[in-house]
């Protein structure tokens, strides 16, 4: 509305209170509400054809950042294309279904990997396979191998991974080294048995500043499929329809958890929370070591406090599983495309370079080579960075298939927080459970 | 006749409003129950599939006895709760207003913000209530960990919050006649027979409608739930349940078909509980 | 004589007894206002505190260093006072409408028989026990479809044709009003119109209070509608700022979102101070109605 017409109205209800009654003022002032917001709702334009939107659950600072990142592609674009940051601080995952339901679908928009698999399954994301295969500048060989294929989904590549975080373990080196306790190598291999050993270690001493600790902290986190790996075992195979999760080497894996739980050499489940969260229990040095995801920022954390609450971190790559292999679970998060863009080559570029930018801003960007670039996004992580590399090597996700929500559903309620809550817990017979409540559900697939 | 079409007029604005705004989704719904629809793919009619799923599905019954639960615990409780306060902040006490922001003001703060005061409140170690039972020499129950305590846990926030209703007990206070209290004095009666013959008749369409509300809240309880949890699944209130399906899960269709039993169950009580209005709400 | 005494004692023991009943309402009173205002103190104190003694065992009721770093860092984080007011002005362009139109409605549903009256009022109370959760798709596609997503207009509009609850709340609320008002002003040859806006109207003032105040914290504290229907970052609103606290890793500014929640807080408590007033002002009534 123009200013003119605004005096206007204005003029107008102004007339009105003078002439009518009580009642008939307050119903013409409605009307006049509901007229205003039909004119205000008219001469909404279509967007045009390289505007692009792009859904983010990036909030407050965070946003902030994103959005100079943003306009920093914008302008090198050109003009060739524009995109436009759309910030959803909360419920991002109803939000997104909602705009695709009512058609109103962001372009782009980040997805974890665990919904990737679904979301290509309903057909309500692009498959990027044929562009990401074809482009120079970011291509399948540029990526982790493992980071990759938690975007991938019945061979095709429906995301493009900009973000990867895969776990290594944290430790106290002041701890250890005031207790003479061995710290763990960098870069060499450690088994699981010589992980509980040293948490048993920790444990055996009881003071430490004056209170007790522990070996480390599990409280559903690290997550159910480490432990799994651990004995070398799975929940789902790679050809996402055979469940392992039943396997002797999947119960010897969550038999390590088991032990930890029995053992004690983690505080009680319902004793975590009370410092907030578990990170907290190392941040405050009542825990020795802490399996964590390369991004944690506790070199950050650690040299914001009193000098005398300050300690040095000591880095080791997870441990190794009982079959040889030294996998640690990393979440990935990708951007996608919404299906009605598929093949489009600018919304491609938009995207491509949307990424490319999006390496730059945090650690660790999940493509090859780019390491030491983690030391200047993130200079207190420099002393990582030997076991940075050696983890983005081992980097990978579970094998995500669509009905991996209701599976994860059973293996966190029935499974994880059980034994939590009581180590002596039946877990074999429980995980033998899901397995056959998962194959149902699989066969059941459309 | 002319009263009838008045009284219709009066009405009319709400009538429009439901054809625009609430009928059409509610269709929509019936016909999204029927389906296998999950959000952002298509639908598929499938009749009622889910409807018999749902009713061989016992996490379904779980949550839905958990919710039956804390309803039949919780609504009176709420009721009795806000209603004494009411009748307390009725007293014409030097600072009563005071009071009446103060036991109004739980029910200003959002959901989310409650939930998570509580999470600190009710820590089993350091947490508010069991900090002060410490003082005592007890040792405070583990209360969301603890899956026996979980109901519980809940019945604390809910009498926490009670003050919410006692604007609309208050409103209505204020409507009794001061001479009936008179009345009643003169005939001796005490603090207590006051409160039950004279305060307690005449607030009953108030209370009425809270018992009313109070069981869709009840059925319908889902912030606090979905963000604090609770051991055993305790916590899975049927909402919470319809809400993971839905958004979690995908199984839109499905959660749909919550919603109407859900719906069923609410309006068959609100039609008991409106047909035993007539014996004792109190109406001019 | 010795009646006399007794009946002395008697009227000491009832002031006594007077003061005794006073003391302990007021020990009650006091000591309920503890609990109902524990989780503010928690939320205030939390906001005053330097990040070491927000966690901390054993618990610190009292920052033991007073900083307002916490306000500072709330704000870099997010434009709070542009969401509060962007709230505001959904708030205030629904408020008028919502209460007025429920009043009206409810005075129809309690005054007046009309056919499918009983049926109308079940209806109207069944909109109220279908969860939003399932309805809300379809409302988003049909506001989607008219293409008003990214506006206001899906989160005013639908107050003006009245809202379930407060309709339900007047209904009851009129029907504690006696019928002879009505009765005597119509012998007197007033219409309904005038009834309802010079006697009802009036005459609730306490009521209607109570739902503006309800309007005004719906809107200001819900999230999930506001969440779906608004896109741009600068038309957020205040509960979509304050769930902006929690880093993409998931770890929440305890500190600055506390502070947050508590200017947050502050209008409605200020309303609240404001309409308090009017309860008061019901008792004034009373007189005229017995």
């Amino acid at each position: 509305m123009e200013k003119g017409e605004y005096n206007k109205v204005t003029k107008y209800i102004v007339k009105l209170f003078k002439e009518r009654g009580d009642m008939k003022k307050l119903i013409m002032l409605a009307m006049v509400c509901i007229l205003g917001f039909s004119i205000s709702a008219c001469g909404k334009k279509d967007k045009e054809d390289n505007h692009f939107v792009f859904a983010t659950w990036a909030a407050g600072t965070e946003l902030n950042e994103l959005n100079q990142i943003v306009d920093k592609v914008n302008e090198q674009a050109n003009g060739e294309y524009v995109i436009e940051v759309q910030s959803i601080p909360s419920d991002y995952y109803v939000k997104i279904s909602t705009q695709i339901a009512g058609k109103r679908s962001p372009d782009f928009f980040w997805m974890t990997q665990e919904l990737i698999s679904k979301y290509a399954e309903l057909g309500a994301i692009a498959d990027l396979t044929n562009q990401l295969e074809a482009s120079t500048r970011l291509n399948a060989d540029h990526y982790y191998e493992g980071v990759l294929a938690s975007a991938t989904y019945e061979g095709k590549y429906w995301g493009l991974p900009w973000i990867a975080n895969p776990l290594m373990v944290y430790y106290n080196k002041t701890m250890f080294d005031n207790l003479g306790i061995e710290a763990p190598s960098v870069t060499d291999d450690w088994t699981w048995s010589e992980f509980i050993d040293v948490a048993r270690e920790l444990n055996g001493k009881q003071n430490y500043k004056g209170e007790s600790i522990y070996g480390t902290v599990v409280d559903g986190w690290p997550n159910i499929e480490t432990f799994i790996w651990a004995g070398g075992g799975d929940i789902i195979d790679k050809d996402g329809k055979t469940i392992l999760l039943d396997t002797q080497e999947s119960l010897k894996g969550v038999s390590y958890l088991q032990t930890m739980i029995q053992e004690k050499l983690t505080p009680k489940y319902s004793e975590v929370a009370s410092l907030g969260s578990n990170n907290v229990w190392f941040e405050k040095q009542r825990v020795g070591m802490f399996i964590g995801g390369l991004q944690d920022n506790f070199e950050y954390k650690v040299s914001q406090m009193d000098e005398k609450d300050q300690f040095e971190i000591g880095y080791a790559p997870m441990p190794v599983a009982d079959d040889g292999t030294a996998w640690s679970f990393d979440w990935t998060a990708s951007t996608v495309m919404k299906k009605d863009l598929e093949g489009n080559s600018l919304a491609y570029k938009a995207l491509e370079d949307l990424t490319l930018a999006f390496f730059e801003w945090k650690v660790a960007a999940p493509v090859k080579g780019n390491v030491e670039n983690v030391a200047v996004v993130a200079p207190l992580k420099e002393p990582a960075l030997e076991t940075i590399a050696y983890t983005l090597n081992n980097a990978r996700s579970a094998n995500y298939i669509p009905e991996w929500s209701d599976i994860n559903d059973k293996l966190w309620y029935n499974l994880y927080v059980k034994l939590l809550n009581d180590a002596t817990f039946d877990y074999e017979s429980e995980m033998k459970t899901i397995a056959d409540y998962a194959r149902e559900k699989i066969s059941t697939r459309k | 006749m002319k009263k009838q079409r008045v009284g219709f007029l009066f009405i009319l604005p709400w009538l429009i409003g439901l054809i625009l705004f609430t009928l059409l989704p509610m269709i929509a719904a019936a016909y999204i129950s029927l389906t296998d629809w999950s959000i952002v793919g298509d639908a598929h009619f499938i009749g009622f599939e889910n409807y018999k799923n749902i009713f061989k599905s016992p996490e379904f019954y779980k949550s839905l006895w958990i919710t039956v639960r804390y309803a039949i615990l919780a609504v009176p409780l709420i009721i009795i709760t806000s209603l004494s306060m009411a009748v307390m902040l009725d007293r014409g006490h030097k600072g009563v207003s005071v009071f009446r922001v103060i036991y109004y003001m739980p029910a200003i703060v959002s959901g989310v913000a409650v939930a998570i005061v509580f999470k600190w409140i009710l820590d089993p170690n350091f947490g508010l209530i069991n900090s002060v039972l410490a003082i005592f020499n007890i040792q405070g129950p583990d209360w969301l960990y603890d899956p026996d305590w979980v109901l519980p846990s809940y019945l604390v926030m809910a009498v926490w919050g009670a003050g919410g209703s006692i604007l609309t007990y208050l409103a209505a206070l204020k409507d009794i006649p001061q001479d009936l209290y008179g009345a009643a004095m003169i005939d001796g009666a005490n603090t207590f027979q006051k409160v039950k013959f004279v305060t307690v008749p005449l607030m009953t369409p108030i209370i009425f409608y809270n018992l009313i509300l109070g069981i869709i809240g009840a059925f319908r309880k889902f912030t606090d739930a979905y963000v604090l949890g609770g051991a055993g699944k305790e916590g899975n209130f049927i909402m919470v349940h319809l809400y993971e399906e839905a958004f979690s899960n995908y199984n839109m269709g499905y959660a749909t078909a919550i919603a109407w039993i859900l719906f069923a169950i609410i309006l068959t009580l609100t039609i008991i509980v409106n047909a035993t209005k007539k014996y004792w709400v109190h109406t001019e | 004589m010795s009646s006399q005494k007794v009946k002395r004692a008697r009227k000491k023991q009832s002031v006594g007894m007077q003061r005794f009943r006073k003391f302990l309402w007021y020990f009650v009173a006091i000591a309920g206002s503890f609990i109902m205002l524990l989780p503010f103190f928690w939320m205030i104190s939390t906001s005053l505190k330097v990040e070491n003694d927000i966690f901390s065992v054993p618990i610190k009721w009292f920052p033991s260093e007073i900083t307002f770093d916490n306000f500072v860092r709330a704000f870099e984080v997010v434009p709070i006072f542009k969401y509060m007011k962007n709230t505001l002005v959904i708030a205030g362009g629904k408020i008028i409408g919502e209460v007025f139109v429920s009043a009206l409605v409810a005075y129809g549903f309690s005054r007046f028989k009309f056919k499918g009256r009983n049926f109308l009022f079940m209806v109207l109370l069944a909109t109220m026990m279908l969860p939003y959760e399932v309805t809300m798709i379809p409302t988003f596609i049909v506001w989607s479809e008219l293409g008003l997503v990214d506006s206001y207009v899906p989160l005013i509009l639908p107050a003006y044709f009245g809202s379930a609850s407060f309709i339900f709340f007047l209904k009851m609320y009129f029907e504690t009003f006696p019928v002879s008002y009505e009765e005597s002003a119509l012998l007197d040859g007033a219409k309904y119109r005038q009834i309802f806006t010079k006697i009802f109207l009036p005459l609730s003032k306490p009521a209607l209070v109570t739902i503006a105040l309800w309007a005004f914290m719906g809107t200001w504290n819900d999230l999930l509608g506001q969440l779906i229907y608004i896109n741009s970052t600068d038309k957020l609103t205040i509960q979509l700022g304050l769930a902006s606290f929690s880093s993409m890793t998931g770890e929440v500014l305890w500190g600055p979102l506390m502070a947050a929640s508590f200017v947050a807080l502050v209008p409605i408590i200020a309303l609240l101070l404001y309409a308090q007033k009017y309860f008061v002002e019901g008792v004034k009534m009373s007189g005229i109605k017995g």
